[in-house]
């Protein structure tokens, strides 16, 4: 691992094209801001630990398959939006 | 793709977050509209995935899929991709939920695919799939 220090207004480069720069520092945290390319996903690690946690979910069904099944039939399907 | 009673076999090179170490899957798709498929490990048979098609739940959900990742894997036109989403069960199945926010992706050409990390704000990690009172 690279331990590095970093003043407010400071940045280091990843790669080239990823740059992430210390706005500031609070009691509660360290602001940093991340200039990627589109193509970069940047998410907070954990989104990455939630949905491994929800995959493992996904193997325990917790009730017969085949129940959730006849519900899912049965349903009136559901078409909110996300967005 | 046409499911045969031994699957579809998939190949995931990054394995599915938290199991990185599962890189081979059987997709069992039951025929007669069944709502549910199943992802099966090859490398340890007791491990298996429930998913669904999210068109089915969701008709505008539309995974955003970055050029890094169309090009990983060698998606060319977007009828190429099949998207699937795991289902957690509960033990009230009436509280079943759908992970929006981590959707697998595969080619259906290649059958490779790989899962992704969404913004969970915009898309929830726990969809309620059916409707709550």
């Amino acid at each position: 691992m690279l331990v590095i220090t970093r003043k407010p207004d400071q940045s280091i480069v990843i790669g080239g094209e990823v740059e992430v720069i210390v706005l500031g520092i609070t009691k509660e945290g360290v602001r940093l801001g991340i200039k990627a390319p589109r193509s970069v996903q940047v998410h907070r690690r954990e989104v990455f630990e939630a949905i491994a946690a929800e995959n493992k979910a996904a193997t325990e069904a917790r009730t017969p398959v085949q129940d959730a099944a006849a519900l899912l039939r049965a349903a009136q399907v559901r078409k909110p939006r996300v967005r | 793709m046409t499911t045969t009673d031994d699957g579809i076999l998939l190949t995931f090179p990054k394995g599915l977050l938290g199991f990185p170490q599962l890189t081979t899957f059987r997709l069992f798709e039951p025929r007669d509209g069944y709502p549910l498929k199943f992802l099966q490990s090859v490398e340890s048979p007791e491990i298996a995935f429930t998913c669904l098609d999210p068109a089915g739940i969701q008709e505008d959900y539309a995974v955003p899929l970055g050029d890094e990742d169309a090009e990983a894997l060698g998606l060319e036109v977007p009828e190429d991709a099949l998207i699937l989403t795991l289902v957690v069960i509960p033990e009230d199945p009436r509280r079943m939920t759908t992970n929006l926010a981590g959707p697998l992706v595969v080619n259906v050409k290649t059958r490779v695919g790989f899962q992704i990390a969404l913004n969970a704000e915009k898309y929830p990690l726990r969809f309620p799939i059916l409707p709550q009172d």
